[in-house]
């Protein structure tokens, strides 16, 4: 009802924008306005890369460079009609994107930001010099485009860029609603557990990196046919951090967000020119912080030293503005500090501020009436189905794992029986968690075989082993914070889906169909677990043992043959843990093998059907149970040996 | 073949300054894992406020010092500002939004105060070249490979042989237990950042007489260097003096027999490269992230 409500809004706000021409005839704001959205463009694109996977990109401006002049010198040097070059600005910016991010993705963070701004230079550069292709510094010219023989007005031009702008939208905000957004988001919550349920992250990266890429590539070749001329001087330093500024400014994962951003960074430089202006709104900014910091001193909310620079900052930046003479010079400097007040203020956008202001308690357990929760919810890889219970699923022969010098793994055999759950208990440090990042290619053993269902694990990647089948929750949480309950399941539901991007972005009945069959899985899934009421509920605000058991529900949404459950127990209440016992019971009842890793020696001997022990990165002891709990070797590696 | 080892001692006098500020950037990722990107701009302060002094009549072996002092009051502050309320939020957008923003503030500033046009720096030592195996060298180049050389080896002394150093050096191998052995880490994070811009300060003031002093001539400086960082590894001392080397050698080259509009393609390649194939560096070792 509420989304119903705010579409409605959205779609007059559209209806206004693409009218705009009608009513207003100032051709000065009409190509403003057409900046703004060409601009918005690109950040739909950048908020892929920002918002999403959470890195950051110094390229886009490169990016955008090699938009219009893919534009720029098609049709210089061929005449190329729009239909042409709208598609090749697309596909050539999409395949420099991928130039970098193959290579540049295997890298995160600060490296990542430095190679995106090494690549941006040598696009700069690269235009600059490539005269033969780009005219060089003198730039090229290039008149609106031509449409059905006839070249287009000004209004005409507007109403294409709109069309393009709302079309760009409408994929967008499908891709990001999609498996791919969720696979994107994904990989900035946990990129362990992303690749541990399937989701490459380097692959994803990539794709979104490339997607992002394609959306700049459009808006480069509108500018260069907005602007009716190009130089290389555009695509600098300052437009990339200016992008960035408008993406976390505007609000990260929101496309009123995106819009808001490239409204601010087109119209604020116009208004940074009126020096009067400026004084005022500084002014201004300036009174309201003193407000602010009073009133949040006097109801304590805040503490006389956090607000010190704030409060210092804007008084500054009010007593700066009556002192300039000139206000045109000081732009970068301007913007620079909107930068520093939105990351450490603003960190959630002028939209997110907003949202959080206007907060409603959202239904948690969300409207999905009519979701068909009889099904079960567990499947299992239909290949284990017919092999007989008994035979052996996993099988480590002489692992050996050495960071180093020290052995975390020193010639471990495990056999792990079909249908079986499997302990997996030892001293704190005695290898456990090792084995299991073993197991799931986290980390690649320095010796040793293991083979899972006839296949060799060792060498192959986590994602890739995660989709044979084997499933893992992690002994320190590793749940995709931002991302509901029913979400986070819904990740390790990506396997099931087969649609590709030109089905996300159409709606395709395959994508429709198979988008339906997740939800209802994924709710299916909550409800194993008992997590059905709080689906809707972000994962970081579960309490600690609910995020347990939604670890728990999105491995299983893997269809895993093999379930590694590391300290599953740890942080639970008496009764939780029962109702653990129970499940883990039931996960085993429809065939799933588990190994379970557990301190709670009444857990583990309660449930296993066979133990081994580790200590020291060997295993001491392995059989039944109560074989294990009566061996000499796991008293003394438990309590030590008694004095000789 | 002289003009092929003049360029080789150009590329090397401009590879111990990629050194230098590569070496800044390894001092902040040592204790916090952070890095400025910035640090060509302090560069390019360090150039300026040189200038000025020596304008202002100050003799240039006393100018160096007093932009050493400098550039640790600027490292300072952009710790303060930039990196540390973002250490306190754990956030790595955070601080390299912040410090790419102090760096825009610094080079606009700097176009505010000496104006946008290169500056002529006058230079120390004789302008004539001297003759080495054949080839012209400047005096002034020397003095560069020399200079970078001293700061790198002081700071390493410093670190190695005294009771701060080595309160730098347990904040490198974790930062915790630093804390909780009494080191004050916060301080000695700033107190890197303080390091760090002090040797880019200082590396300006010793390759303004050799290039143009501009506000703009930062930026591509410290890209670079950033290069020559990855290239021998952030935790590589000798790394970083060949990677500096290999750089500025390909570059003088690259400028001489190619076209000096594409001189800065190399180093941004090798960086694309290295990053690609061998992500901690030519020397630096590849650690095994624990889950």
């Amino acid at each position: 009802m509420m989304k119903s409500k705010s579409f409605t809004v959205a779609i007059i706000a559209l209806a206004l924008l693409g009218a705009a021409p009608l009513y207003l005839d100032n051709p000065y704001y009409i190509h403003m306005i057409g900046t703004i959205m060409i601009y918005a463009i690109l950040l739909f694109g950048l908020d892929i890369v920002v918002g999403y996977t959470g890195q950051v990109s110094l390229g886009h401006s490169g990016l955008f460079g090699v938009g219009s002049y893919t534009a720029g010198v098609l049709f210089f040097k061929l005449g190329a009609p729009l239909w042409v070059i709208i598609p090749a600005s697309i596909g050539l910016t999409a395949g420099f994107g991928a130039l970098l991010a193959l290579p540049a993705l295997r890298v995160t963070g600060p490296y990542l930001a430095m190679v995106t701004l090494a690549f941006g230079t040598i696009i700069q550069i690269l235009i600059n010099e490539m005269d033969f292709l780009t005219e060089g510094p003198l730039g090229i010219k290039v008149p609106k485009p031509e449409m059905f023989g006839e070249k287009l007005t000004e209004h005409g031009f507007y109403w294409m860029v709109f069309g393009l702008m709302v079309l760009s939208l409408v994929v967008v905000d499908r891709i990001l609603k999609s498996q791919l957004g969720r696979a994107f988001e994904a990989l900035r919550g946990s990129p362990v557990a992303s690749d541990c349920m399937g989701v490459s992250v380097y692959r994803y990266k990539v794709i979104a990196f490339v997607v992002s890429a394609g959306f700049a590539g459009l808006a480069g070749c509108l500018y260069a046919y907005s602007e009716q001329y190009i130089s290389p001087n555009t695509y600098n330093f300052e437009l990339t951090v200016l992008f960035l500024l408008a993406v976390i400014m505007g609000g990260r994962k929101t496309r009123t967000g995106a819009l808001l951003g490239a409204a601010i960074i087109v119209i604020l430089p116009k208004l940074l020119d009126d020096l009067e202006m400026f004084r005022q709104v500084s002014s201004t900014l300036a009174v309201l912080m003193l407000i602010g910091a009073a009133v949040g001193l006097v109801k304590k909310t805040t503490t006389p030293r956090a607000m010190a620079i704030p409060v210092l900052g804007t008084i500054a930046l009010a007593a700066f503005s009556f002192w300039l003479q000139a206000i045109t010079d000081w732009r970068l400097s301007i913007f620079g500090l909107m930068i520093l007040f939105v990351v450490y203020y603003l960190q959630d956008g002028i939209v997110g501020f907003f949202r959080k202001l206007f907060f409603r308690r959202v239904n948690l357990a969300g409207d999905y009436h009519g979701v068909d929760l009889g099904k079960d919810a567990i499947t299992v890889a239909s290949n284990s189905a017919h092999i007989a219970e008994g035979s052996d699923l996993l099988v480590a022969k002489g692992v050996l794992m050495q960071f180093g010098g020290l052995k975390a793994l020193n010639n471990v055999d495990l056999r792990i029986q079909r249908g079986t759950i499997h302990g997996l208990i030892g001293p704190n440090g005695s290898g456990k968690s090792t084995m299991m990042n073993v197991l799931t290619g986290i980390y690649v053993p320095t010796a040793g075989e293991i083979a899972f269902a006839g296949q060799t694990v060792v060498g192959r990647t986590s994602s890739d082993i995660a989709l044979s089948g084997i499933a893992r929750t992690f002994q320190n949480v590793q749940l995709f914070g931002e991302m509901t309950a029913l979400q986070n399941v819904q990740v390790g539901l990506h396997h099931t889906f087969e649609s590709n991007l030109v089905d996300v972005a159409l709606h395709t009945p395959r994508y429709k169909r198979e988008d339906q069959a997740g939800v209802e899985r994924g709710l299916g899934l909550l409800h194993f677990v008992g997590l059905g009421d709080l689906a809707n509920e972000e994962a970081r605000n579960l309490p600690y043992g609910k995020q347990r058991l939604l670890e728990i529900a999105r491995a299983l949404a893997l269809d895993p043959q093999l379930l590694l459950l590391d300290e599953p127990a740890a942080g639970l209440t008496a009764p939780d843990i029962k109702e653990l016992i129970a499940i883990i019971r039931k996960i085993r009842d429809h065939g799933i093998t588990v190994i379970l890793i557990e301190h709670h020696m009444d857990v583990v001997m309660s449930i296993c059907d066979n133990v081994s022990v580790l200590d020291f990165g060997q295993k001491i002891s392995e059989g039944k149970p109560a074989e294990v709990q009566a061996d000499e070797k796991v008293i003394e590696a438990y309590l030590g040996a008694p004095a000789a | 073949m002289n003009i092929l080892l003049q360029l080789v001692y150009s590329g090397i006098a401009l590879g111990m300054i990629y050194a230098v500020i590569a070496f800044g950037y390894q001092l902040t990722f040592q204790t916090s894992d952070t890095l400025n990107f910035g640090q060509g701009d302090a560069l390019m302060l360090g150039a300026m406020v040189g200038l000025t002094l020596v304008n202002q009549g100050v003799n240039y072996w006393v100018m160096l010092p007093l932009v050493i002092v400098f550039g640790m009051v600027q490292g300072s502050v952009v710790e303060r500002i930039g990196v540390q309320p973002a250490i306190k939020i754990k956030s790595e957008f955070g601080w390299i939004m912040s410090t790419i923003a102090l760096g825009i503030i610094f080079k606009n500033v700097a176009e505010n105060v000496w104006g946008r046009d290169d500056l002529k720096f006058p230079s120390p030592l004789p302008e004539a070249p001297m003759k080495i195996l054949g080839a012209n060298i400047l005096p002034m180049e020397i003095l560069v490979v020399l200079g970078a050389v001293a700061m790198m080896l002081a700071v390493e002394f410093f670190n190695r042989k005294t009771i701060y150093g080595k309160a730098v050096v347990a904040t490198f191998n974790d930062r915790d237990a630093a804390k909780l052995m009494g080191i004050n880490t916060g301080l000695v994070i700033t107190f890197s950042y303080a390091l760090s811009s002090a040797t880019a300060a200082f590396a300006g003031a010793l390759i303004a007489p050799l290039t143009l002093t501009g506000a703009t001539m930062g930026a591509v400086l410290g890209l670079k260097a950033f290069a020559v960082a990855i290239i021998g590894g952030l935790t590589s001392g000798l790394g970083i003096i060949v990677g500096g080397i290999i750089l500025g050698v390909a570059e003088t080259t690259t400028g001489f027999y190619l076209s000096t509009g594409y001189k800065d393609v190399p180093g941004l390649v090798l960086l694309l490269l290295v990053l690609a194939y061998k992500p901690a560096g030519l020397f630096g070792k590849t650690a095994i992230k624990k889950v």
